[in-house]
Order: structure tokens, then C-alpha cells, then sequence
């Protein structure tokens, strides 16, 4: 799809690193205008469409504006419309389907870290480890099987490569204010395959602007763990 | 219809409602050649591609293709047999309800789960999420001219979705909590149980459907 580059946007959501890192990076990556929005809360959860974050703004100024939310919704939209999602429809569900085993992840991760009793925090911690290991599997053969070259598929920049850098900067730097060891727990498990992904997504000049935020998730990953005296 | 007539499909999942009812409609919509298979649980989990179900077996030429996740599943389906709308916008406004739809699960395992302390808390917030997504699904319809239909006036991704979401809602979770159709069906304004009871009776969805038991009776019968 032509995409109309003259189109700007509003995108809603807290202050924070947390689902809505995807759309971010593909909002940079895309090149459009837009900004970004953290409405007082709860005091703005009425004003927003379902009473929930985040929520894309594209705005047309004859017509109304358009208005999504949820945030793998709003990711896909913008994949789509800005190309980083292929036309092919079975391409197009490979990358859909990494989105949302790494969202199935981070499903397990917040069920192990609000986990009332010492008894369900094991559990959900066992099943968080579990999947995490899994998804490192499925994530390093297919990176494997595009010749490890720090693309999931093909030689640029995609959506799966982006929702795969999305979900590892939410647990390992958006989390750790809530769990501190999660970087300890994260990082031993990336394969070089996931530490070349995720420093090519960070140097893709489409994301300098992403990157100038600040907050390398590369540098974490590629930093060397101090030996243990 | 971008599949070929020699294609044929395997779902895998429990024979359960569960995760699978939406890939199950749109398959059946479809006219697809399509299998359910009900692998032998957990013995069969580290043979499937991500250890979890619903999976996807599209075979066709001798090759054989594999998607996993449930509403990855789906949106490829409605993609392939023309369920999903081409353009971009309309296809993100079924998805947003649909994955609306999709976070009332866990809301509804923590309210199960919550221990006495948290149980107020957490009914409030699923009930607070359940009467935004009917209300919801009253809005779309309300916009659309045809009453049968969300979008447009033939059947549609949306339409299998939801009547999938209150299949779940009203019937299969009552294996959980026999009280969530109690729960449920009050909410439901006449338009949506008319919306629902005609997306039942629509032909394509028949070969699946006059297999399972009707919501019509459900959805009809006053409370005692």
C-alpha cells in the first residue's frame, strides 16, 4: 500500500517502556510526523476510547481522524501501511505469529512478577522460564534459517524484527525497576543469534531517531557479565 | 479464495470450545477441506512447534505449511478466504474487537483464581471490561445499516469472532464457573442476541454448527 507520508500521528501511552515500544520503533522506522502523548492517569482513562492505552491517533484534517487501539492492532496497522509487514499473506502470518509468542512470553512474565503467594511465584516463574526458553528456540532457528544475518526474514528491517527487539527491551529494561533480576535471568538465555538481531535493529539508520532516546537495549545485551570472584 | 482446491487443513487442538472455535467457523465458512486432530495431551506437546495449541496444518502439493497462535491462525484464515476486509483501516477495526474480545480471558482466570482478598476486585474489573466490549459490539452494530452483520451485510471475520467470544462467554466457560452465562446474558441487548441468532442461522457456518448444540435456546429462555 502507497503510504502517505504526509499523514501525522498522536500516540497515547504512559511514560514507560511497555507494549507500546513496537509501535514506537515502527512509528520511527515509517519516517512520519508524530508524537507522542502521556495523559494524567486515571484522570484521562475516560477520555480514551475503551478506558485503555495505548491508543493510535492518525490525523486527516477534512475527514474525522482515525482512531485504534490495542497495542498488537496498532502495530500491525502501522506495519502494514508503512511496509514492514510483506503482502504475501503466509509471510505476513510468520511475523504475526513471533509477535505473539513473544506477547504470550511477556503474558508469563507478568504472571510470575504479580504473583501473590511464594507457591504461585514458583509456579508462574517455572512456566515464565519455560516459554522464555521456547521462544529463544523458535526465534534462533528462524533467525538461523535466514542465514543469521540479523534479519528474521529477509535483508531488511521488518516487523518481526522489530517486535522481536520490542519485547526483550520491555523485560530487560522496561521491567527491571519492578524485577531486578530479570536482566540475570534474560540475558545468559540470548543466543548470539538474538545479541546480532537485536544489535542490527538498534544501528538500522530508519531508527536513529528511535535510538537517540537513549536506553541501547545492546549495550545490556552485548555488555560482559562481570566474573564472579 | 487464495487457497487451492487441493489444499487441505489439520487443526490441532483439545476437543474442547476453548482457543479454537473462531479457526474452526472460519474454516467451515470457508468451504475448506479441513480435520480436526486432538493430540494425546502433554505426551504430544514437545511435538508441536511452540509446545502449545491450536496448530495449523496447511497441506497442499506435498508441502506442508505450520502457523501456531490462535488469532494468528485466525487473521491468516480470514485473510486467505476473504473474510478479512483488503483495506487497511476496515481490517484494523475488526481486529481491534477482536483482540478486545481476547483480553477479557485473563481478566476472567483472575477472578476465577483470585484468592478472598482480591475476588471484589477482580469480578469489578472483569465485569468493567466485559460491559465495554457489548457495549462495543452495540456500537458497531448500530453504525451498520444491515442488523445481522458488524461490518458491511455479508458475513465477515468480525461476525465469526463474536459469535465465537459469546459461545465461550455463555456455554464452554460454564465448565470453569457454571454462574458465567448468569453473568453474561443480562448484558446482552436485544440487537446482540439478534446479531448472534443470525450469524448462527447463516448457511456457510451450518456444516459446523448443526454439530453443536444451539444458542439460540440459551440466549431465549427467561432466568428462572
Amino acid at each position: 500500500m502507497a503510504a502517505n507520508k504526509n499523514l501525522q500521528y498522536t500516540l497515547r501511552y504512559f511514560d514507560r517502556i511497555g507494549v507500546a515500544e513496537g509501535s514506537k520503533l515502527l512509528l520511527s522506522a515509517a519516517n512520519v510526523e508524530w508524537t507522542e502523548e502521556h495523559p494524567e492517569w486515571p484522570l484521562e482513562k475516560p477520555n480514551q476510547p475503551f478506558g485503555r492505552m495505548p491508543v493510535l491517533i492518525e490525523k486527516h484534517s477534512n475527514d474525522r481522524d482515525f482512531v485504534i487501539c490495542e497495542s498488537g492492532n496498532i502495530e500491525r496497522y502501522l506495519a502494514r501501511a508503512y511496509g514492514f509487514i510483506p503482502s504475501d499473506i503466509r509471510q505476513a502470518a510468520l511475523q504475526e505469529q513471533l509477535r505473539d509468542q513473544a506477547s504470550d512470553m511477556f503474558a508469563a512474565f507478568i504472571s510470575q512478577l504479580v504473583a501473590k503467594s511464594e507457591e504461585d511465584r514458583k509456579e508462574n516463574f517455572a512456566k515464565f522460564d519455560g516459554l522464555l526458553d521456547k521462544l529463544v528456540e523458535v526465534q534462533t532457528k528462524q533467525i538461523n534459517a535466514n542465514g543469521n544475518i540479523g534479519h528474521m526474514f529477509g535483508d531488511r528491517l521488518s516487523y518481526a524484527d522489530i517486535v522481536t527487539y520490542a519485547f526483550y527491551k520491555i523485560i530487560v529494561v522496561g521491567m527491571v525497576k519492578r524485577q531486578a533480576n530479570i536482566v540475570n535471568i534474560v540475558k545468559p538465555k540470548l543466543t548470539p543469534q538474538l545479541i546480532k538481531l537485536i544489535t542490527t535493529v538498534e544501528a538500522n539508520p530508519l531508527l536513529a531517531s528511535y535510538t537517540a532516546r537513549g536506553d541501547s537495549l545492546a549495550a545490556i545485551v552485548t555488555k560482559p557479565t562481570s566474573a564472579r570472584l | 479464495m487464495l487457497s487451492g482446491s487441493d489444499t487441505v487443513y489439520v487443526l490441532r487442538y483439545f476437543d474442547l470450545i476453548g482457543r479454537a472455535e473462531g479457526c474452526r467457523l472460519l474454516l467451515t465458512a470457508a468451504n475448506a477441506s479441513w480435520t480436526e486432530e486432538h493430540p494425546e495431551w502433554p505426551a504430544e506437546k514437545a511435538n508441536q512447534p511452540f509446545e502449545r495449541l491450536p496448530v495449523l496444518v496447511e497441506r497442499s502439493n506435498g508441502d506442508e505449511w505450520i502457523l501456531c497462535e490462535s488469532l494468528t491462525i485466525e487473521r491468516y484464515l480470514a485473510r486467505v478466504f476473504g473474510f478479512m476486509p483488503t483495506d487497511l483501516k476496515q481490517a484494523a477495526l475488526q481486529e481491534q474487537m477482536v483482540d478486545q474480545q481476547a483480553d477479557l480471558a485473563p481478566a476472567f482466570m483472575a477472578q476465577l483464581m483470585a484468592t478472598d482478598d482480591m475476588k471484589s476486585k477482580q469480578i469489578d474489573e472483569f465485569n468493567t471490561l466485559l460491559d465495554r466490549i457489548v457495549k462495543e459490539h452495540g456500537r458497531i452494530l448500530s453504525r451498520n445499516s444491515s442488523k445481522q452483520h458488524l461490518f458491511g451485510d455479508q458475513l465477515s471475520y468480525a461476525d465469526i469472532s463474536l459469535y465465537a467470544f459469546y459461545k465461550v462467554y455463555i456455554v464452554y466457560l460454564k465448565i470453569y464457573q457454571s454462574n458465567i452465562d448468569e453473568i453474561v446474558k443480562p448484558k446482552l441487548t436485544p440487537e446482540i442476541i439478534n446479531l448472534i441468532l443470525s450469524i448462527e442461522k447463516e448457511p456457510l457456518l451450518a456444516p459446523h454448527l448443526s454439530k453443536c448444540d444451539s444458542m439460540a435456546a440459551v440466549l431465549t429462555s427467561k432466568a428462572l
